[in-house]
């Protein structure tokens, strides 16, 4: 690739700033972020931890490791993400979460694999804090392979028709694209000229043009991009809420197809 | 010697006698107070009996002004009114601006109190340290506006006036005390004067507050107006705070129908974004304020209507009602009559979800009904037929209707919710909860931890808690220098900021942490006061439906805000403030902070 994926630059921001903000949008616990031994990592927001892994090239399962030890106590679950997947939508997070706790009616499990476009995705699912110790008995044997763990799991799999049963999803990313994972150079450059997500900008009180009622749809991969994209300027004064739900003062949040930003007075209250 | 911008005594008037006294206030009270509400906590402590009830006559009621009033500082034209509360049964302060607090200080005084009951309706009037009662005459039974008007072209238009409504009269337990069209809304103070026949106070400048230095003062002040005029208060001037109410329902923070939504399909209806530019008529600021955030509409049928986010939610969605006509008109009846709008409408919402359960035989009183919610406002201020009932408040309403009601009563210590939904903004929700007068978002602004995105506001914890404390100690320092909130963007290091602008009026040298231990000294205090008058750790809580019903934000999201997690946020709060268990400043933490014990 040339330069490290978690650096990549993606449309202002980067590639691990996009991921951590699209998780962690869904996930109510922590986000942690994990550090292969002296990675450089791009600048992330406060609340995301960084954990290290200490023995390079040991694999996903290490990475899962170090992860889950950080969190140790804190979370019931955990979805566990690659770094190159800038695809990736917070619908189909929310749509492998809610399959472990068993929301589409088939009861709870250790842990859901997505499989689709002929691969399982063991870096695009979730997992119980639980397997914590299986994790680090098979790292104990150097058995590496995430199928390992996986084999000694009850795990709910997830075909592209089952991903897809999920309506949220199927609006949201219907090519499921959020499992493409950027492979080489090319596939970076492919995806990064494709069109950024299209997304609504909705504007209120003193940021909103007299007379525009309805939100505006811009392509814009971030807060800042669709600020630019209606010509509005990021200040202290100015703060953004993605979906009604998460709000932030921060440029880089990134945005997914679908997804509604609203910009507001940072002056809350009255 | 005095130090500047106090007097350094306030005026004790006893209302059945018609007689005055002035009670000295030492350098170090005002030091460990500064004015306005940490000072009337320390008068109310000093002379209301204990056990006293809020409506008798021995219940003292105190207009504090504040060292900065008097100066060209933007936004310092305000005054503090302390009582027992009628609705809480606590202490209570309500603040608002105008001319009365500069021409109430120029009587020579920094806080004129009343206790006592008048024989019959009168009305105090006060000049330098002369006082006497005049008969009511025919402003009985008028409104605040009105009264004022007529008190001012007979006595003179040098007098400023603070008066009651018919409300404050009928002793609506939720009645204001308003002047300059601006009201002390909160808490039903306004009825604590109509207890003591007392319709208005007149009061006739005879002297000039003097600044310790006096340039510094007008430097000061210069730079501020400048700053006043920036991004920081652009919604309050260019929209008003109404601009709250649209984007409150995009978050899902919009309480709807007593709170049993957080949003509503028809807010667009009363967005400030459209209705300003249609209906704007004027724009007006309190006195000596450089904001204006006062924006008028015209009202059907004529005549201008304040227009208000928390009066617009409370009488709109949280009843159901979108129509901004009917909206406004119950809005400017409220203010015409002497009611707090956020009470009122809080306490009709209630009524009309006890009609929906079946547990209220009004079957008329329906949500969404506009001329249901018109005859509600009137029956309350007159306390007929229902009106007697919605008139005491959603908490002892719901000791008479019964039922499970009280777990949807939306009410704190007895004072309802504002307009800021607790389970999307848990910050918030404790704010609510622990503040000393009830569920209030003036001496809580924790909402704004809330809205700038720091924390996830659905998932209350310790950084929630800190931004709670953080905002009580910062109201606290605002309410007693006093400056209005809406200044409070454009400080960027608050505290020393505003020691600087308390150094310069004064002639002390009070820096920041001097202050901020001031700010956390006047919390305490009213907690330690609340303790004195019976609250316990019980009376920190929200009511049942915050706890037991979830919300779903637009995301999908759902919002839920366990007990267990209100408990964990509340036992780290009482930790951070150096509170026991029982909700009362430890004796350690009086000490430290040097105020009395308990009980005294
Ligand atoms: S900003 Fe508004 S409320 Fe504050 S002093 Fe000015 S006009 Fe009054």
């Amino acid at each position: 690739m040339g330069s490290p994926k978690a650096l990549l630059p993606w449309h202002g921001s980067t590639l691990l700033r996009r991921v951590v903000g699209l998780v962690g949008r869904v996930v109510d616990g922590p986000v942690v972020v994990v550090r292969a031994p002296d990675q450089v990592l791009p600048a992330l927001p406060a609340d995301v931890e960084v954990a290290e892994d200490p023995v390079e090239g040991r694999g996903p399962l290490a990475g899962l490791h170090a992860g889950l030890t950080a969190l140790d106590g804190r979370a019931e679950a955990v979805y566990l993400s690659a770094v190159d997947v800038p695809l990736l939508h917070p619908a189909f997070v929310r749509r492998v979460l809610g399959a472990l706790d068993g929301d589409d009616g088939q009861g709870p499990a250790d842990a859901v694999l997505p499989e689709a476009h002929g691969h399982r995705h063991p870096l695009a699912a979730a997992y119980r804090t639980a397997v914590a110790a299986r994790v680090a008995a098979l790292l104990e044997q150097d058995r590496l392979r995430p199928a390992y763990l996986l084999d000694q799991l009850d795990v709910r799999r997830l075909d592209e028709a089952a991903l897809l049963h999920d309506p949220a999803l199927r609006t949201a990313d219907p090519t499921l694209a959020s499992l493409r994972n950027l492979n080489g150079r090319e596939d970076y450059e492919r995806a990064h000229a494709e069109p950024e997500p299209a997304v609504s900008v909705a504007r209120f009180g003193t940021l909103r043009p007299v007379g525009v009622r309805a939100p505006v749809e811009v392509l814009a991969s971030s807060v800042a991009r669709a600020a630019a994209a209606v010509g509005l300027e990021l200040d202290r004064h100015v703060v953004a809420a993605v979906d009604g739900d998460r709000i932030s003062g921060d440029p880089d949040v990134p945005l997914a197809g679908g997804e509604t930003v609203s910009f507001l007075s940072a002056e809350a209250g009255g | 010697m005095t130090p500047g911008g106090y007097f350094g005594r306030a005026l004790v008037v006893d209302l059945g006698t018609g007689t005055a006294e002035a009670l000295p206030l030492p350098d170090d009270v005002l030091r460990a107070t500064i004015g306005g509400a940490g000072l009337g906590s320390w008068l109310l402590d000093r002379l209301a009996p204990a056990g006293v009830d809020p409506l008798d006559a021995a219940a003292p009621l105190a207009f504090v002004f504040s060292p900065l009033v008097g100066t060209p500082l933007t936004t310092s034209a305000k005054l503090a009114v302390v009582a027992l509360s009628p609705l809480t049964g606590l202490p209570s302060d309500a603040l608002a601006s105008s001319h009365f607090a500069i021409a109430g200080k120029g009587t020579g005084h920094d806080a004129i109190v009343v206790h006592g009951r008048c024989a019959a309706p009168s009305v105090l009037v006060v000049e330098g340290d002369e006082v006497r009662l005049e008969p009511a005459g025919d402003t009985w039974g008028r409104g605040a506006a009105d009264t004022e008007e007529e008190l001012r072209a007979r006595l003179g238009r040098a007098y400023r006036v603070a008066a009651i409504g018919p409300a404050g009269e009928r002793l609506v337990r939720y009645a204001t005390i308003s002047t300059d069209g601006r009201h002390a809304g909160r808490g039903g103070l306004g009825a604590v004067l109509g207890a003591k026949l007392l319709k208005a106070v007149a009061v006739r400048p005879v002297t000039k507050v003097r600044p310790a230095d006096p340039d510094g003062v007008l430097r000061a002040a210069a730079d501020l107006r400048t700053r006043s005029l920036g991004p920081a208060t652009a919604k309050y001037r260019e929209l008003g705070t109404l601009a709250n109410l649209l984007a409150f329902n995009a978050l899902s923070t919009l309480p709807t129908r007593n709170f049993q939504a957080s949003s509503h399909p028809q807010a667009a209806d009363l967005a400030a974004e459209d209705l300003g530019p249609e209906r704007r008529v004027a724009r007006a600021s309190c006195a000596a304020c450089t904001i204006g955030c006062a924006h008028f509409y015209a009202a059907s049928g004529g005549g201008k209507v304040r227009v208000e986010y928390e009066s617009v939610f409370a009488l709109g969605p949280l009843c159901g009602v979108t129509d901004p006509d009917a909206v406004l008109t119950a809005s400017r009846r409220c203010d015409a009559l002497g009611l707090d709008t956020i009470s009122t409408g809080g306490t009709i919402a209630f009524a009309m979800e006890c009609v929906e359960q079946g547990l209220l035989d009004e079957p008329w009183l329906r949500f969404g009904d506009a001329a249901a919610l018109h005859r509600a406002v009137e029956l309350t201020a007159a306390r007929e037929g229902v009106g007697a009932l919605l008139a005491e408040g959603s908490r002892r309403m719901a000791a008479v209707v019964g039922g499970d009601s009280i777990r949807f009563a939306a009410q704190v210590k007895g004072l309802e919710l504002p307009g800021y939904e607790p389970r999307t903004l848990q910050a918030m929700a404790l704010g609510l909860a622990v503040n000393a007068r009830g569920a209030d978002h003036n001496r809580s602004g924790a909402y704004e931890a809330d809205f700038a995105g720091g924390h996830d506001r659905l998932h209350g914890g310790a950084a929630h808690v800190a931004a709670a404390v953080t905002s009580e100690d910062r109201a606290a320092a605002m309410d007693s220098l006093i400056l209005c909130k809406f200044l409070r963007g454009v400080f960027q290091d608050p505290f020393p900021e505003w020691a600087a602008l308390l150094s310069t009026v004064t002639g002390w040298e009070v820096d920041g942490d001097e202050l901020a231990t001031t700010a956390r000294r006047i919390v305490v205090a009213k907690r330690r006061l609340n303790a004195r008058f019976g609250a316990t750790a019980a009376d920190d809580w929200l009511p049942a439906r915050f706890l037991d019903e979830g919300l779903t934000v637009a995301s999908g999201r759902e919002a839920r805000l366990p007990a267990e997690r209100l408990r964990a946020m509340i036992d780290a709060y009482y930790a951070a403030r150096g509170l026991g268990a029982d909700g009362a400043p430890t004796a350690a933490t009086l000490a430290e902070l040097g105020l009395p014990p308990v009980a005294v």
